[in-house]
């Protein structure tokens, strides 16, 4: 069967968006159907020349209990890795990270493969001036990040508030 | 007679060539001076990068990247939903505008024009910002390598769905840029990075091969960005001390390995006549690179080694056989932008090398004069080739 020329065109776009989808999975399925928590968050840096400006975030709570800016988990592994967490007043901290997918929820599903555990709530995309704005009063202050976890762990990165 | 068509577009080479066959047919009884001038009139001369096209793709260029940029600016005015609506709007139209505009020119028959290549740039352009405006909005963290790789797929399931060749080089682009940079992204080590350009090469011609036989086409494309990527990566590869000391098998650089695998033993098995090699090379030269990698000389600047000399030597020596070898391919398959892309790469590869290793033990003009008969000899080899080579068809296909 030979489709015809429009035929093949719309196919073209309705894969071409499902792509779109499957490009940002982790944080649709997190803002679709995921709960909303509260992460203590301190500022990196910015500019992604695809994106632009952006303020590169870092999590305290969730690093190793020694302050390392790492998860704790001593292995020879790289890939996935679970954060698990628990409430400590108003915010989640970090328990103990683990290879295995935890039985209760929630925790964070993360990758550590790079440098830097990445669990797809790094980047807070702003503009130019904002993104400034925004860096220097978390710098100076008790900031927060509101947060949506689905099920899976999939974790979508709604916005920050400082205090 | 009567010229009932528009006259065709044909490149003064190609009238040049005419004119003297004309000449010939007429002297040999099978054509008057009439039906010679009719045929002749019946095309009319255009160059290869005329004006029109160069600013057509500029200003393509300049749209797509304008539109990504302006994804980019976070345009604070309008909130992001709206943002993604119009970039998507934009999207949608120009990718049907650019295939309206491509069966118009089909159904009139009218003369080839680079307007529709330029619109599909546009639109491939377009899936990227679309892409990127999700990903803004739904605050995907930064420099995400997977980004490229789905706006990669998008653009090559438009060539294909299209059968069109701008969005197929532009997705090949894409797709290579985006498995070199997954891979150093997961693997910071030379090897690593020297591998994803080989192994993409060897996918990219396999691809080549199967496409011999299904969609000869495409076959072209793929195979120039084979060559481009086995050059690219055998230069990285022939860098003194490029890291092979900590190699880490990246989930996506062994998928990369298995996946070139299962297709190059698919085009050696498939692929028809000598292009069936042609994977298999490409193959050759990634364990050749890897070795080169791994061979890793002590390379002090104070005290230069026999090993660092050998190491320098059986690099350019390699190099240089790569590069007849794509010069060879440029003219077996009749493309000049191989044959070009040898020559450059040639170029680069031994000014480089000169510099990074020659330089230490031959000082000042020494070393120009020493480059300069190397290039001499190179040019002259590969004059010598080429013509054996075009000799060698000529033969066969008389």
């Amino acid at each position: 069967m030979t489709l015809s020329t429009p035929a093949r065109l719309g196919l073209a776009l309705l894969v071409q968006l499902a792509l779109v989808g499957a490009a940002v999975t982790p944080q649709l399925s997190a803002r679709v159907s995921g709960e909303e928590y509260l992460l203590r968050v301190a500022p990196l840096d910015p500019i992604d020349p695809f994106r632009g400006a952006y303020v590169a975030l870092d999590y305290p709570d969730l690093r190793a209990a020694d302050g390392s800016r790492t998860t704790g988990l001593d292995d020879d592994h790289r890939g996935t890795i679970y954060l698990p967490l628990e409430r400590e007043g108003d915010v989640w901290v970090l328990t103990a990270a683990t290879r295995t997918r935890p039985t209760t929820s929630p925790y964070l599903t993360c990758d550590d493969r790079s440098w830097l555990v990445r669990c797809g709530i790094e980047s807070l995309f702003l503009p130019q001036d904002e993104a400034r704005a925004l860096e220097r009063a978390v710098a100076s202050g008790e900031a927060m990040a509101r947060v949506r976890i689905d099920g899976r762990g999939h974790a979508a990165l709604l916005g920050v508030d400082v205090e | 007679m009567t010229t009932l068509h528009p006259p065709r577009p044909a490149s003064r080479h190609q009238i040049d060539w005419l004119t003297g066959e004309l000449a010939h047919w007429q002297s040999a009884g099978w054509l008057d001076s009439r039906h010679a001038d009719e045929i002749l009139h019946s095309y009319r001369p255009t160059s290869r990068l005329s004006l029109s096209r160069l600013v057509l793709t500029l200003g393509a260029g300049f749209v797509g990247v304008g539109m990504i940029w302006l994804v980019a600016a976070n345009l604070d005015a309008l909130p992001p939903a709206l943002r993604f609506g119009v970039v998507a709007a934009f999207w949608v139209v120009t990718t049907a505008g650019a295939e309206w505009l491509a069966g118009r020119r089909e159904h009139t028959g009218s003369i080839p024009s680079p307007v529709v290549g330029a619109a599909r740039s546009v639109a491939s352009l377009a899936f990227g910002a679309v892409v990127f405006q999700a990903a803004q909005s739904l605050q995907v963290p930064a420099y995400e390598p997977k980004l490229v790789g789905f706006w990669a797929l998008g653009v090559l399931v438009l060539g294909y769905a299209t059968r069109a060749e701008t969005p197929l080089v532009i997705g090949l682009g894409l797709a290579a840029g985006w498995y070199v940079w997954q891979v150093a992204w997961s693997t910071p080590d030379g090897l690593g990075v020297v591998l994803a350009f080989l192994v993409s090469g060897v996918v990219a011609a396999s691809v080549a091969t199967l496409h011999g036989r299904w969609w000869p086409d495409f076959a072209a494309p793929w195979r120039e960005v084979a060559a481009l990527l086995v050059l690219v990566g055998l230069f990285v590869a022939a860098i003194p001390e490029i890291g092979g000391d900590d190699v880490a098998w990246s989930a996506s650089l062994v998928a990369g390995l298995a996946t070139a695998g299962v297709l190059a033993v698919a085009a050696v098995t498939l692929g028809a006549g000598r292009a069936g090699l042609e994977p298999l090379v490409a193959a050759v030269l990634t364990a050749a690179a890897a070795g080169l990698v791994l061979w890793d000389p002590p390379n002090d600047p104070a005290s230069l080694t026999a090993s660092d000399v050998s190491h320098a030597v059986v690099a350019v020596v390699l190099y240089v056989a790569v590069a007849v070898l794509v010069a060879v391919l440029g003219v077996l398959h009749d493309s000049w932008r191989l044959t070009a892309m040898a020559t450059v790469a040639l170029v680069l590869f031994t000014t480089v090398q000169s510099f990074a290793v020659f330089a230490r033990i031959i000082d000042g003009a020494w070393l120009f004069l020493l480059l300069g008969v190397v290039f001499l000899a190179t040019g002259y080899g590969f004059d010598r080739a080429r013509r054996e080579l075009a000799s060698t068809l000529e033969g066969d296909a008389s």
